[in-house]
């Protein structure tokens, strides 16, 4: 038994399908978390972020408008982002590695793949408290660490490399 | 290898864990899955009237792209695939499931326009799954018709 106090959380849902919406707050509600805010779409999700300041953002991926990728990249970015280090748990029905990487790169912290389960609920809310990652600051991003290990890294930017050929 | 950029790489101090607390030895919180687990129970009820909700949706999206097929009915027909196929599985509909997770990738795979008809195949399939309430993801009929849909998609993309 984990024994946290869920109660003491703030979580931000962000979903343009009212019933993932409903699904994922039951489950968190469940878990006993009682400050659940939730938006409709990523502009709203800013809004509500910046009035909230949520300890977790549980986010979808594809939206109308600002879709969840480009609302990881405001939090993580913004001048007025209440807080660019919060966590954020990417809801998501893709799954190819392409796709992981390119949201790994927005600067969300874990998938929730869907179909949603209360276990992997469970599961990504326990890692995001136990499980923190550094966070990295470049040219070109700003987030967790991509990698899952902390260290003293001294390499070059190789994706910022790889980003610069892809573009040239 | 030398450093070529300057990389700055921290920890910020565990917030989260200082406001929650617990965690003996990062084990699940049992009660708390069994208590949702429960709830999740409790809102099956609502499933079918989710489920035929999600079909109505994805039908009046097939109905705006067969009018003007334009990128803003494409991305909405994207949508409304991409929810059925996340939510299906839930909703105990494997099959509604894997037809719109075919539909999905037809239409986010390629940026070539997309064939109406095989548009609606899918749609066509996801209503009769969803009329004939086929829960089972093993129901032969249904994975022939899904077999085939997921051929002409493969065809259709290495063209």
């Amino acid at each position: 038994m984990s024994g946290y106090r869920f109660d003491k959380l703030k979580i931000l849902v962000v979903d343009d399908n009212p019933h993932m919406r409903k699904l994922v707050v039951t489950i968190l509600q469940a878990f006993g978390v009682i400050q659940i805010f939730e938006a409709a779409d990523g502009e709203r999700a800013w809004t509500v972020l910046r009035e909230t300041n949520p300890d977790i953002v549980i986010a979808d991926w594809m939206m109308e408008g600002m879709s969840g990728l480009e609302l990881a990249q405001q939090i993580r970015s913004h001048p007025q982002t209440p807080n660019p280090f919060v966590p954020i748990i990417m809801l998501t029905g893709h799954t190819h590695i392409d796709q992981v990487r390119q949201a790994r790169d927005a600067g969300i912290n874990e998938f929730l793949a869907k179909p949603v389960s209360v276990k992997a609920v469970m599961t990504r809310l326990t890692s995001v408290i136990e499980n923190p990652r550094p966070y990295v600051r470049t040219k070109v991003y700003f987030g967790p660490c991509r990698r899952r290990r902390a260290g003293d890294y001294q390499g070059p930017e190789r994706r910022a490399e790889t980003a610069k050929q892809a573009a040239e | 290898m030398a450093r070529q950029k300057p990389i700055e790489l921290f920890m910020p101090p565990n917030m989260l864990k200082a406001k929650v607390g617990g965690g003996t030895g990062g084990g699940l919180d049992m009660a708390a899955i069994k208590r949702a687990e429960t709830a999740m129970e409790s809102l099956k009820g609502e499933f079918a009237g989710w489920a035929a909700q999600d079909v109505q949706k994805l039908e009046a999206a097939r109905g705006r792209f067969a009018k003007t097929p334009d990128a803003d009915a494409r991305a909405a027909l994207l949508r409304a695939a991409h929810d059925m196929k996340g939510q299906a599985a839930t909703f105990d509909y494997p099959l509604i499931a894997r037809t719109a997770g075919s539909l999905s990738k037809m239409i986010h795979d390629t940026t070539k326009p997309i064939p109406l008809g095989l548009v609606d195949a899918h749609v066509s399939a996801i209503h009769v799954i969803y009329r004939d309430k086929v829960m089972d993801a093993s129901n032969k009929v249904a994975l022939v018709l899904i077999e085939e849909l997921e051929a002409q998609v493969a065809a259709f993309l290495a063209a």
